[in-house]
Order: C-alpha cells, then structure tokens, then sequence
C-alpha cells in the first residue's frame, strides 16, 4: 500500500509539471524514473552569492512518500557547487525544518520544497556553512532527515 | 493447541513461503477439524485469490460471513474474487462494506481497501462505457442503413433524372450529418478529461472514496489522513494538533465524487 501511494503519487507529480510547468528558475532535469528526481534551481535575482550560479537538488523519494518527506541534499559537481548557505553543509545537505519529520506534511511536493529552497537561498545574505560543518561533514553517517532533527532541537 | 489451529498455522507457514496449493490444502484439513472458525475460510479463501479459484474464493468468504457478518476480510477477498468474475456490482458492494467496517475499526488495511473501492468503481465504469459505445456504434449503423433504404426506395420510385439527383443529395447531406452528430459525441466524450481539484485528496492526490473534514475545513482522503495521522498527530496545512476524533465525514462531498466517479471512471487513473 504504501508503495502504491509512492509510485502514484510521485507520477502524479510529474504529471502536473509536464502540463503546468514549474516556476522560473526551476527545471526538472531528471524525473524518468519514480524514485528520484533532480532539479536545476537558480536564484532569481542578483544576490552576490548565488549570481549566475546553477545548483542541483536531488530527492529521493522513500516509499513512505508523501507521508514521510522525501531525502533532499544539492548535488556536488563542478558545474553544480553545493551553494553557500548557514544551513547548508558543504556535503550538500540541507538543514531546513520542512525536511525533517517533524516539518514535512504530506501535502507539500517536491515543487513546493525547490521553492522554499529557492527562496532560502533568495534571502540568505551570510557567506558562510553552518557552525561545525568541517567536523559534521567528515563524520557524518546519518541520513539527512535525522540528522536535521537533531539538530534543530539542539540549537533553537 | 487445537488440532485445527496447528493445521492453520502450518497453512501459514506454506502460504508464506509462496506454497498456495499446500496452505489450501492445509486450512482445508483444519476446516475439517473445525467448521464454526470464520478465520479459516478467510485464509483459505486468500491462498485461493492467489491460485485464481474465484469461484471457490467466492464460496468460503460466503461461508465466513454466514458466521461471523460483519467480517472486514470475507467482504475484501469476495470483492477481489467477484471483480475478477467481472460482477462489478457485486465486488463494489463489498468493497465498500469492507471499506465501512476499516473506518469503523481503524483497521490498517483502510488504505488498500481504499483503492479496492476505486478499482471497483473504475472497472464497472469500463465496463458500462464499453457497452454504451458498442450500443452508440449499433444505433448509429442501424440509423445510416435506414437513411441509405429510405434514399434506394425513393431512387426506385422516381423516374425523372432532376429529381434522382435532388433525392439522392438531400439523403446524402442527412447521412453525413447523422455521422457527424455521433462523431461530435465521440470526441465532446474524449475530450472532458479534468478532475476537479475538489474531488483530489492533497496527500495521495487520488480522487477521494471517503472524505472527511478538519477543522480548517479542509477535507482529505480518510485512508491518506489517518496513515498521515499515525505518524503525525497534526493538521497538514496548519501543522496545528489534529487527532483522527477531530475528524468528520463530509457527506455531501463525498457524495460529489460518488457522482463524479459514477459518470467518469477514467478518473481513477488520473
């Protein structure tokens, strides 16, 4: 069953892409199979940052998908840097609180999370990883969603 | 242990192991040692889905609920075996008292039960469609041969070669726009395949069998809220604490996507 809904659901998303398109400055690049996707995503304006700079989201959608949120991290290749962010780990994870069990609700969608990220990234001003990146990116083995949790009811 | 339950325990172990033939064997034997255990024919009758014996599917969840009525797997096993059967009234019928007693009880299986209802709904819509076009094509044959008979038995009386012409145009033109009436319906039939955002629950984005109301006003699929509700005792939208005893059926919309389904079976598919 919960498979079923998956598959559906993410096909379903799909769908409506292809018949409504997504926002400026977001482009599915990568949605054939029904597990995971990728996305090119740009900031819109001229923040110094991120100006001229195409980044990579990859998501990952479980089978509990979307009753569990799906695993979203940038990719990092040359062509597609993980962008500099206080809540982004240079590893390409994402701290943001719609991705933890906790924030998520089903009726998000992966458009919905490439906008908020677009406009996390829209509003950021700040040069620089989160506190402890080089440490958290070296030992790291949990996957994003626990990890985020902890650290949100760590440190706010 | 009873005699029958060591048997149906080892049916279990068969029928887990993909061995249906052997656990049919098995919950057989047990039913012998003990005829009144609704539990047996409802496992016997799932080995059975699994071989394809509708029929025999269909006679032990008949005898499942002469025992126990109100038996959620006899009605989902009878409609998985009376939709293979094609008798689509039949399988909706317990697939929606399967479904009725999974909200009633909170039973895990709500959400397949679910999507029973709507392949239920989908198939007999397929089916119906199948048989008005067929219907549709008959008259509209049986329409043009009366216009083309209409036409040769006035060529026949008419001897004047103005007037053959004059007949045989004015029959043509009514032939041609009967054909274009029943092709207009063809494609004005094809055409309308929206799904109305109200009858799409934002969570599975299937079209809703059951939906049920938040205090936002806000309605979902139950199946889809509840599983959301196990994990996350919260409303989706507002995030606002939310338990399945806040929630409330809402009649009338179910009642549009009953309509809706009823007329546009496809939608299942969407």
């Amino acid at each position: 069953m919960a498979t079923s809904m998956r598959t559906k659901r993410v096909a379903k998303e799909r769908q409506k892409i292809d018949k409504f398109g997504l926002p400026p400055g977001i482009e599915l690049v990568d949605g054939n199979d029904l597990k995971e996707w990728l996305f090119d995503i740009r900031v819109l304006d001229n923040n110094p940052l991120y100006n001229g700079n195409v980044y990579q989201l990859k998501f990952v959608f479980s089978d509990s998908y979307p009753i569990e949120p799906p695993e979203v991290t940038f990719v990092d290749r040359p062509a597609r840097p993980v962008p500099m962010h206080p809540h982004i780990y240079s590893n390409g994870i994402i701290c943001l609180d719609l991705l933890g069990n906790q924030g998520w609700s089903p009726v998000q969608s992966a458009e919905s999370v490439c906008m908020s990220i677009q406009s996390m990234l829209t509003s950021n001003n700040k040069n620089e990883r989160p506190p402890g990146d080089e440490e958290f990116v070296r030992g790291n083995k949990q996957r994003p969603r626990d990890i985020e949790f902890l650290y949100h009811d760590n440190t706010v | 242990m009873s005699k029958s339950l060591q048997l149906k325990e080892e049916g279990n172990k068969h029928f887990q192991a993909g061995d249906y033939i052997g656990a049919d064997g098995l919950y057989s034997k047990a039913i012998i040692a003990d005829a009144k255990n609704p539990a047996l024919y409802t496992n016997r009758a799932m080995a059975r889905l699994k071989l394809g014996h509708w029929e025999s599917v269909i006679a032990d969840c008949t005898t499942c609920l002469s025992l126990s009525p109100q038996n959620m797997k006899a009605h989902y096993y009878l409609a998985q075996a009376q939709l293979s059967i094609r008798d689509f009234d039949s399988a909706l019928e317990n697939a929606l008292a399967a479904h009725k007693l999974c909200a009633a009880t909170n039973d895990k299986s709500l959400g397949a039960v679910t999507a029973m209802v709507l392949k239920c709904k989908k198939d007999r819509w397929g089916d119906r469609e199948k048989k008005r076009l067929r219907l549709e094509r008959e008259v509209e044959e049986r329409m043009l041969d009366l216009l083309r008979r209409d036409r040769d038995e006035m060529l026949m009386a008419e001897e004047s070669e103005i007037e053959r012409r004059m007949i045989e145009e004015e029959a043509n033109e009514k032939i041609a726009t009967l054909s274009s009436v029943f092709e207009a319906a063809r494609t004005q039939n094809q055409k309308k395949r929206e799904v109305p955002d109200w009858a799409i629950d934002d969570i599975s984005f299937d079209i809703m069998v059951d939906p049920v109301i938040t205090k936002t006003g806000k309605s979902y699929e139950r199946a889809t809220i509840m599983e959301h509700l196990r994990r996350h005792p919260s409303d989706p939208l507002t995030r606002e604490p939310l338990s399945a005893s806040d929630l409330r059926p809402n009649l009338a919309l179910r009642q549009a996507c009953e309509e809706f389904l009823e007329q546009n079976g496809w939608a299942v598919d969407w």
